[in-house]
């Protein structure tokens, strides 16, 4: 069996501070860490393989410098086989649009594969589009934010939370329901659905060591570069207006309570 | 002599569509409709809002449509909402693959709509179902899909939409555009735009659409029983309700994070009180948060807990005392002893 493991980076928020007042963005550290449902998604590709003899390959979700990295964890942790995109990096941001035929030109390129795994959004942008988009291309079903992800025979097995309502009155009253989808599939996980394993420690040393642990594959061999054209444009940011602190609440106890419950309410959801 | 100016506008007033081209079609703006518990999601009738705004600026018409079992009755309130036209894919008695959403049907009748209308944009629901038929669709058509939109304005010289995204969960947003490419496809975040008043003068009839039946290759096997998902360490809880040595009946605090499907911890007092465990602490010494959410009943927030906080997107404080520091960080104060306001919330939040 053959698994695709489709991996981002993304700068690590703990390094931005945002001044909204000044309409800025101040980077005090640029530091990158891989996409926190992507690593969900590679750590749900290695239980698999764990209990079977898949093989799991990693890709890049983006045609960006320094995604190497993301793909060297992604080796570390036990993955067989990581490629990267080379050749037409940089800006413009591509997007999901147009990595969906690079991906989809790679995977073909990689044969027979039978199960693509991704995160369901990406932290920074919060997109969810890129795994919809390989399966439309590829022509494959697909399940979006799997909580669990279990292959059983020529099918897999997924929790998703799907409450009673929007499943058509299928019973029980657990919001978690079961999605089944034939092979091949793309299948979109869950943020914090699981938890990335720590790497070995030899096996880290020597992906690191190794300059060619990483295929390098070029981006034109794979699709046009009519196909490279970007679909969105970025025009400009915007800021929200300053936190306004300390707002009293007053009034008599019923209506301060029906204030702070339809603040909750909104913000909770 | 050519025509004159006069003959030329009195021509093109001849030529002005009429309500029965909203009827048949072509170009306009979309909005596939979210249904929820039987009824129009809320986040449909926001899209129809923000959508009749472009649509009025770009002189353009708002086509709303349908997809589910037995939809054909919730036309009107599109049409109430601010659509122009409804188009309707509902079920027959014997076909029940368009019940409970799943992929292949829902996409098969709206690509075939589409091909046939050539809409200029397209808007849906930022919800797990107008997602996925956001993004396939996008891919079908070789359109830009911008996600999760909370404001949106106009480019009339090339009308293309100008749409506002948050990034980082809204610390600030990008302005994007897709500027070539048509359609132009949306999916609207929910609460992002008001919803519109109910004109119950509108009417109009519903055109049904053809529903050819699609094998879906995803199935619902059932509930997942038993299936818990994993607990989230404190640290990275999206929503925290912490008890302080004012919280009085920790039951109630208990009762509010349920409510609020929160996990509970506290300051250094709901520790010394017995109500939580260590590493429930709030605190720069113990465990610092960055929740959503936030609210702190009977924590009076001193330096090292406050300090924990930073991070919190929105904090709600409830605190007998006006000089509890607690209020000097938070969004939202209310001076009362949390006893006395406690029940009332928990029963609104219901």
């Amino acid at each position: 069996m053959k698994i695709v493991v489709i991996l981002g980076r993304v700068l690590d928020p703990a390094g931005i501070v945002v001044n909204r007042r000044r309409g800025r963005i101040f980077v005090n550290r640029e530091e990158y860490v891989m996409q926190p449902a992507d690593a969900c998604a590679l750590e749900a590709a290695l239980q698999i393989k764990d209990g079977s003899d898949a093989e799991v390959i990693a890709l890049p979700r983006g045609l960006l410098p320094d995604d190497d990295d993301v793909l060297r964890q992604a080796l570390s942790v036990g993955a067989d086989r990581a490629v990267n995109f080379v050749g037409r990096i940089g800006n413009p941001p591509y997007g999901d649009g147009v990595m969906a035929r690079v991906l989809a030109a790679a995977i073909e390129r990689l044969g027979e594969t039978d199960l693509i795994l991704t995160g369901a959004t990406t932290l920074d942008t919060g997109q969810g589009q890129l795994g919809p988009r390989l399966a439309g291309v590829l022509g494959w079903p697909q399940v979006v934010d799997a909580w669990a992800v279990r292959v059983a025979g020529d099918h897999v097995e997924t929790v998703c939370h799907i409450p009673p309502p929007l499943r058509g009155g299928l019973g029980g009253g657990n919001p978690y329901t079961i999605l089944e989808v034939d092979l091949s599939a793309v299948v979109t996980v869950h943020p914090g659905a699981l938890k990335l394993r720590y790497p070995d420690g030899a096996r880290l040393i020597n992906v690191y060591r190794d300059e060619k642990a990483v295929e390098a594959w070029v981006v034109t061999d794979l699709v046009s570069e009519e196909a490279l054209q970007p679909l969105l444009e970025k025009r400009g940011r915007d800021f929200p207006p300053e936190r306004e602190r300390s707002v009293r609440l007053e009034g008599a106890p019923q209506e301060v309570v029906q204030v702070l419950a339809s603040e909750l309410r909104k913000r909770v959801g | 002599m050519g025509d004159s100016y006069l003959d030329l506008l009195m021509a093109q007033q001849e030529e002005a569509p009429t309500e029965e081209i909203a009827a048949e079609g072509g170009g306009g703006i979309w909005v596939v409709a979210d249904i929820s518990d039987g009824a129009v999601a809320p986040v449909t009738l926001e899209a129809l809002n923000a959508a009749r705004a472009l649509a009025d600026a770009l002189g353009a018409y708002v086509y709303g449509v349908l997809l589910g079992e037995g939809v054909a009755d919730l036309a009107q309130t599109l049409y109430q909402a601010g659509a122009d036209a409804v188009r309707v894919a509902s079920l027959t008695a014997d076909d029940t693959s368009l019940a409970a959403f799943v992929l292949e049907p829902y996409l098969r009748v709206l690509s075939d709509l589409f091909e046939a209308e050539q809409p200029e944009v397209v808007v849906f629901g930022a919800t797990r179902a107008g997602g996925q038929l956001a993004a396939r669709l996008a891919q079908a058509f070789g359109g830009g899909l911008i996600e999760h939109v909370v404001a949106v304005s106009l480019d009339e010289a090339t009308r293309t939409v100008q749409a506002s995204v948050p990034i980082y969960g809204g610390e600030y947003f990008e302005i994007v555009a897709c500027p070539e490419a048509r359609p132009q496809f949306l999916t609207i975040e929910p609460g992002a735009f008001p919803a519109p008043f109910l004109d119950t003068y509108r009417t109009g009839e519903p055109a049904l659409l053809e529903v050819a039946p699609v094998e879906p290759r995803v199935r619902l096997a059932g509930e997942a029983e038993g299936f818990e998902p994993p607990a989230v360490p404190l640290a990275q809880a999206p929503v925290i309700v912490a008890a302080g040595r004012q919280a009085g009946d920790f039951e109630l605090v208990r009762q509010l994070a349920h409510a609020l499907g929160a996990q509970v911890a506290g300051d250094r007092g709901a520790r010394d009180a017995g109500w939580i465990e260590a590493g429930q602490v709030i605190d720069v010494r113990g465990v610092e948060v960055a929740p959503q959410v936030y609210v702190a009943v009977g924590v009076r927030g001193d330096t090292f807990h406050n300090a924990a906080i930073e991070g919190a997107e929105f904090i709600a404080a409830i605190h007998p005392d006006a000089n509890a520091p607690i209020f000097q960080v938070a969004d939202l104060c209310i001076e009362a002893d949390p006893k006395d306001v406690l029940p009332a919330l928990i029963e609104a939040l219901g």
